[in-house]
C-alpha cells in the first residue's frame, strides 16, 4: 500500500475576518447597531496543495502565522476550508494542543475516558489501555487526582500519552517532542519510531529544524498560508532556517 | 490550565524503571463509538457536577423525590380547599424546572465541551443533547415519583393517559434539544445570551400557567399564552394526570407541528453555524 496516497489536499484556502472592534455579547451588537464595523480579511491559506503518501513522514514548517496550526485543523476536520479540497484515504489520529484540552473537574482517568472515546476508542479497549497509559505518562500515583490539580507538564504528558495509544493510520503531530522533560521526551521518540516502523503515515509539524530534518522523510515550508517549498526534509528545514534568519535580521547592520 | 501547585512540584523523580514504560496501540473505531462517545459523555458530566462522589449521584436522584414530598406536603396545607391546584402547580413547576434547565446547560454545552470540540472531528450536537441528561434525570425522576403518588392516592392513570403523558414528556424533551441546537452555537457569537435567557425564562415563568390557573386569564389570550411551548405540555400533562381527561386531537396536531417547528428551526440554526462554531472557540 505504500506510495498510494494516504490524504490529498487539493487547493485549500481559509480566510478569516478580522472585525476592527470584537463584538462577543448581545449588548455590545445591540449598541454597536450605529457604528458599523469594518473587517480585515486574513487569508491564512492561499491554495495549498499536496498529496501525503501512505507510509510516509511530511513535516510542515512556517514561521508563526504562516497557517500551519489552520493547515492541521482543516487536515483534522476540526476547521473547514472555504474552498479547496481534502481527501482522506485511511483514518485520522490528530494530536493537537494536548496541554490545554482537560475538564479540570475531573481526575485523570476520567479524562482519559473522555479523550479517547473522542479520538475514537471504543470504552473496553481504553479500559484495556488504561495502565499503558497512565504508565506512559508517569502519573500511575496521581491517577484519581483532578487535572485542576496537575501541572502543565503532568496534563501534556497525560495527553501524548492517550494520543500515542490511540492511533489510526495517519497521525497528524503538533510540536510532538516540545512536551516534557528530557526522559517523556526520549519516551515519545521511542514511540514515534515504533508507530513508523509499524507503517503509520505521520504529518508533523515543528518549528525545530533537527526534529524535521531527523524524522521527516520529506517536508513544506508554509509561508503566509502558501507553500514556498516542498522537497526533502534536510533541505526544507535548512531553508526554513534561512528564511527565519532573513526574518529576524535588523534592517540596519548593528555595529560591533 | 491551571498553574503547577505544591502537588505537582512534590512529584518525586522518574525511577528508572520507568523509561521501559511502553504503549500498546490501540485502534479506535473506522467511524465514532455512539454508545461510548454518548455514555462517556454524560457520566463525567455527572462526575464533574457531582464532584464524583456516590453520594452525588444518590442526591440527584434525592432532590426531586424530596422536592416533590415538600411541595405536596406544604400545597396541602396551604391550598387545603383546592386540593386539584396542589397538584397541577407541583406538574406546573417539575416542567418548568426541566425546561428552564435543559435550555441553560444546553446553551452552554459547546462553549463548555470547547476542550474537547477543538481536538478531534466530533459531531457538536451529541455535546449539545447530552448536555440535557441532568435535568433529564431530575425529570424522569419526577414523572416515576408522581405517578406513584397518584397510585397510592387512588388516582392512578390508566395506561393510555400514562402513554400521553411520557408522550408530553418526550416533545417537552425534544422542544429543549431544539432550543438548545439553536442557541448553543448562537451562545459562541453571543456570549451574553445565556443571560438575556435567563431574563426571558423569569418573565416566561409567569407567562405560562405555572402558578395561575389558565382559566383566570380570559379565552381570548389563551392563544398567545399557548404559543410558549411549555404552556401546552403543562396544561395536557395536567389533563391526563390530574383532571383524568384527554386533551383533543386538534392540540395534539397542534402540540406535535410545534415540537418539529422548534427542533427543526433549532436544527437548521445549528447547521447553518456549527461548520464554523469551533473557529470561535
Amino acid at each position: 500500500m505504500n506510495g498510494t496516497a494516504a490524504i490529498e489536499v487539493e487547493g485549500i484556502a481559509k480566510t478569516f475576518r478580522i472585525p476592527s472592534e470584537h463584538r462577543d455579547t448581545v449588548r455590545e451588537h445591540v449598541f454597536g447597531l450605529l457604528k458599523p464595523r469594518r473587517f480585515q480579511t486574513l487569508r491564512v491559506l492561499d491554495g495549498v496543495s499536496f498529496t501525503l503518501r501512505r507510509g510516509e513522514t511530511l513535516g510542515i514548517m512556517g514561521r508563526n502565522g504562516s497557517g500551519k496550526s489552520t493547515l492541521l485543523r482543516i487536515l483534522a476536520g476540526i476547521y473547514t476550508p472555504d474552498a479547496g479540497e481534502v481527501r482522506a484515504h485511511a483514518g485520522i489520529t490528530p494530536i493537537l494542543e494536548l496541554g490545554v484540552g482537560w475538564n479540570p473537574e475531573l481526575d485523570a482517568i476520567d479524562n482519559v475516558y473522555l479523550m479517547a472515546t473522542v479520538l475514537g476508542l471504543p470504552l473496553r479497549a481504553v479500559s484495556e489501555a488504561l495502565d499503558g497509559i497512565l504508565a506512559f505518562a508517569e502519573l500511575e500515583r496521581f491517577a484519581r487526582l483532578k487535572l485542576k490539580h496537575y501541572s502543565s507538564g503532568m496534563a501534556s504528558r497525560l495527553a501524548y500519552a492517550v494520543a500515542f495509544a490511540a492511533v489510526r493510520e495517519v497521525l497528524i503531530l503538533d510540536e510532538i517532542f516540545a512536551v516534557g522533560d528530557a526522559g517523556f521526551r526520549a519516551r515519545c521518540e521511542a514511540r514515534y519510531r515504533e508507530l513508523r516502523e509499524a507503517g503509520h503515515t505521520v504529518l508533523l509539524v515543528s518549528h525545530d529544524p533537527r526534529t524535521i530534518a531527523t524524522f521527516c522523510d520529506r517536508a513544506l515550508l508554509l509561508d503566509r498560508g502558501r507553500i514556498l517549498m516542498d522537497g526533502p526534509a534536510p533541505l526544507v528545514a535548512e531553508r526554513y532556517v534561512h528564511t527565519v534568519a532573513g526574518a529576524t535580521a535588523p534592517a540596519h547592520p548593528v555595529l560591533p | 490550565m491551571p498553574a503547577s501547585n505544591e502537588i505537582a512540584h512534590a512529584c518525586p523523580p522518574i525511577p528508572a524503571d520507568r523509561q521501559a514504560a511502553r504503549l500498546t496501540t490501540v485502534r479506535p473505531s473506522p467511524g465514532i463509538d455512539w454508545g461510548g462517545l454518548v455514555w462517556t459523555l454524560i457520566r463525567t458530566d455527572f462526575k464533574a457536577r457531582y464532584h464524583g462522589s456516590l453520594s452525588g449521584f444518590v442526591w440527584a436522584l434525592l432532590k426531586p423525590t424530596a422536592m416533590f414530598a415538600v411541595l405536596v406536603g406544604v400545597f396541602s396545607l396551604v391550598f387545603a380547599s383546592e386540593p386539584a391546584y396542589k397538584l397541577d402547580l407541583v406538574i406546573g413547576l417539575f416542567l418548568w424546572d426541566f425546561f428552564a434547565d435543559g435550555t441553560k446547560a444546553g446553551m452552554t454545552s459547546l462553549a463548555a465541551k470547547g476542550f474537547l470540540l477543538t481536538k478531534a472531528r466530533l459531531p457538536g450536537w451529541i455535546v449539545v443533547v447530552t448536555s440535557v441528561a441532568n435535568a433529564l434525570l431530575t425529570l424522569l425522576v419526577f414523572a416515576v415519583v408522581v405517578t406513584a403518588y397518584l397510585a397510592v392516592s387512588g388516582a392512578a392513570p390508566d395506561p393510555v393517559r400514562l402513554l400521553a403523558f411520557a408522550g408530553y414528556l418526550a416533545a417537552l424533551v425534544l422542544v429543549v434539544i431544539g432550543i438548545s441546537l439553536g442557541s448553543s452555537v448562537l451562545f459562541l457569537r453571543y456570549r451574553d445570551l445565556n443571560q438575556v435567557w435567563d431574563m426571558a425564562t423569569q418573565a416566561g415563568f409567569f407567562v405560562a400557567p405555572i402558578i395561575y390557573p389558565l382559566g383566570v386569564i380570559p379565552e381570548q389570550f389563551h392563544i398567545w399564552l399557548y404559543a410558549w411551548p411549555p404552556t401546552p405540555i403543562m396544561e395536557f400533562a395536567r389533563a391526563v394526570l390530574v383532571d383524568a381527561t384527554m386533551p383533543t386531537w386538534r392540540g395534539h396536531v397542534c402540540l406535535a407541528l410545534m415540537v418539529v417547528a422548534i427542533l427543526g428551526a433549532g436544527a437548521l440554526l445549528y447547521r447553518r453555524h456549527a461548520p464554523r462554531a469551533v473557529e470561535c472557540l
